[in-house]
């Protein structure tokens, strides 16, 4: 088909929407890569994540067959994510919903983790300590722990450091599961629990994440400078320190 | 369906969450406990295989609950006790009240199956007096609270609340460092363990062979309170029956390090039968120094319906230790209102079927799903699994908060959840 060489970023709702700096981001960082990735623009829709955290599970049976339809008329076989909410539901639930695996889905973080020995060369020295925050749908629902740390390691200068409680025992942001919508005061005060007390046993001065929601719940929690991981290693790759 | 059922429940939560002392109690237990747990866990090394061998045993129970029960119900009987299936909490509560009948002093150690059937209300309605003996749960009856935790019941009362509650109790001030609080409760609660008629505990695992109740505990209430008075009652789940004596041990293994850090507690009392002697003539008589009666309340209120389910049955292995609410990051912030009777992700779906329904719908939206609870639990309960079927048979029942549905809307419209009008390419 048409697209088979080319991959699909979905970019997601929140970073398409709410989080412009995150997709733009990783659309400029595609481009310095040379990827051969298209986006569906203004057509994207959203990958019905949240109606399944919420237990809507119509409305989301409806979505992930028309999500499917579309990528898979256009002839896409292979989708890469900014959300790992997006990453889960496309790649673990879609195809329980669908019946079989309708396309390749990678996080972000995965896609440019394969690619590394390509930026390489290109990162400017970024002279920060900083924390990863694992995204609880990225690491305990997913299981993508290495890859985001391997990518932070390899902007010169770094110093990663990690929280008490990291990886599968990583704290909740309090996004997720549709708190945010429900309860935004509980949210944000889940999402205290990182930048107060635990953030400051690091000494770290940013928190690199690489979840959209996370991004966003930690930056209401205020106080620290949030980015995700694709905006990071753009910074290194542009040197605009 | 209108959002009225929210409101209550939603603003519960709220003050929680805008209540600083409670959240002083909850960090300090926090602290205290992930700390100690670690050092546990760092000296049980084969408490990795341990806890492996409890989830077997925990799965094989459930599966053949039925069978145990009718197992454990003939062997209380051969050994003179008195056992009883109560189906729902109403049966139970009158079983109670049958057996204490009225006028009488009770004293209670914890038992969160008790709470489960309100059973202390039942009894004071009957004209009875019930004393709470575990510090925790005799706090907050003081406070006419309700438990907040599993394992604390008063996790979310810090010291100086507890010293104001108990100055008010005994007329004078009484300071608030904890050694002397504990001596208060100490010196109030002694007589009333021997003067009681009636001893109330709970069971933390039964084994079905030998009819015999585990009971665990750390301040040695529940020893005097199974022990002293003539008749003692014990009320447990159907869910904690195993077969053998072996298996229970293996769970009283496992519970101590996860539910309080440490690596066995200070007693662990088993109780086959009332108390016998046949010391003169080789003659058999019941009540020699312990109670002339055992009873054994096995409450079903439900569990055998959860054990149908083929998701939620997870729930029932459950062991009641606790640690996933110390470990959760949503019950750091709204403590024992994130759930009804029972509290945290698996709370909600313990509530969910003895609990009020409504009161579930709400909290279960203060659940990000994050996973934690699962990957501290010693017997790696799929809690957040549990918690999106339960959220999704809730919404098919109605309980769609307005917020939820609206985002339901947009993406259907518009294509996000927020409803921002894109345009197409
Ligand atoms: S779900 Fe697991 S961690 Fe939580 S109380 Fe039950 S046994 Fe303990």
């Amino acid at each position: 088909m048409a697209m088979a060489g080319k991959i699909l970023y979905w970019r997601g709702c929140m970073s398409r929407l709410k989080m412009k700096g995150i997709a733009d981001s990783t659309e400029a960082l595609l481009g310095l890569l040379g990827a051969n990735y298209d986006t569906l623009g203004g057509g994207e829709g959203c990958c019905g994540s949240v109606l399944l955290r919420t237990g809507q599970q119509d409305a989301a049976r409806s979505i992930a067959i028309l999500n499917t339809e579309k990528i898979s008329s256009l002839g896409y076989s292979d989708v890469v994510t900014s959300c790992p909410g997006c990453f889960k539901t496309m790649s673990s639930e879609y195809p329980i919903i669908i019946g079989r695996a309708p396309f390749n889905v990678t996080h972000i973080s995965q896609f440019l983790y394969r690619r590394r020995a390509e930026m390489a060369g290109h990162l400017h020295p970024i002279r920060a300590r900083v924390v990863y925050h694992d995204p609880c749908h990225l690491g305990r629902h997913m299981g993508v722990y290495e890859e985001p740390r391997a990518l932070i390691r390899m902007v010169p200068d770094v110093e990663l450091v990690e929280f008490k409680y990291n990886r599968s025992k990583a704290l909740c942001c309090g996004a997720g599961g549709g708190v945010r919508s429900a309860f935004p005061e509980i949210a944000v005060e889940v999402a205290r629990m990182i930048t107060g007390a635990p953030l400051k046993a690091t000494g770290a001065s940013i928190i690199v994440t690489s979840c959209p929601f996370c991004n966003f719940n930690l930056k209401e929690a205020g106080g620290v400078d949030v980015i995700d991981l694709p905006e990071f290693l753009l910074r290194s790759w542009r040197g605009s320190e | 369906m209108s959002n009225e059922w929210i409101d209550p429940k939603r603003r519960e939560l709220l003050e929680w969450l805008c209540d600083p002392g409670r959240r002083l109690g909850i960090d300090r237990a926090v602290a205290a406990y992930t700390a100690a747990k670690e050092g546990a866990l760092g000296r049980l090394p084969e408490m990795e295989e341990m806890r492996k061998e409890v989830r077997k045993i925990k799965e094989g129970s459930i599966s053949r609950m039925d069978e145990l029960v009718r197992q454990t119900v003939d062997s209380i009987a051969d050994v003179k006790g008195t056992p009883y299936l109560a189906r729902d909490a109403a049966e139970a509560r009158r079983i109670f009240c049958s057996i204490v009948g009225t006028g009488k002093l009770v004293v209670k150690s914890k038992s969160l199956t008790s709470e489960e059937i309100h059973l202390n209300s039942a009894l004071e309605d009957a004209g009875n007096v019930v004393y709470e003996t575990d510090l925790g749960e005799f706090i907050i009856q003081l406070r006419k609270e309700k438990p907040t935790h599993i394992i604390n019941p008063s996790v979310h009362v810090p010291r100086e609340d507890v010293a104001r509650t108990f100055s008010k109790l005994l007329g004078r001030d009484v300071e608030s460092d904890i050694p002397s609080l504990v001596g208060v409760a100490r010196a109030f609660l002694r007589d009333k363990f021997c003067n009681a008629d009636v001893g109330i505990t709970g069971a933390n695992v039964v084994s079905a062979k030998t009819g015999t109740l585990f009971i665990i505990e750390n301040e040695g209430n529940a020893r005097f309170v199974s022990n002293a008075p003539p008749v003692h009652i014990a009320i447990t789940g159907i869910e904690k029956l195993v077969p053998t004596l072996s298996d229970a041990f293996k769970v009283v293994q496992t519970l101590p390090p996860y539910a309080s850090g440490v690596l066995i507690s200070a007693y662990v009392s088993l109780v086959t039968g009332p108390s016998k002697t046949a010391d003169i003539e080789k003659t058999i008589v019941y009540g020699a120094h312990g109670p002339k009666e055992l009873h054994v309340v096995l409450l079903d209120n439900g569990r055998t319906e959860m054990a149908k389910d083929p998701i939620l049955r997870e729930a029932l292995y459950c062991l009641r230790c606790g640690g996933c609410l110390y470990e959760c990051p949503v019950y750091r912030v709204v403590g024992g209102s994130f759930g009804d009777n029972y509290f945290g992700g698996i709370g909600l779906v313990w509530s969910a079927f003895t609990g009020d329904e409504c009161a579930v719908a709400v909290a279960i939206d203060a659940c990000t799903k994050c996973g934690r609870c699962k990957e501290v639990c010693p017997l790696e309960i799929d809690v957040p699994k549990m918690v999106e079927h339960l959220k999704s048979n809730l919404a098919s029942r109605g309980y769609v908060s307005k917020k939820h549905a609206e985002m339901s809307e947009n993406i259907m419209r518009k294509g996000n959840p927020f409803g921002i009008y894109e345009r197409r390419q």
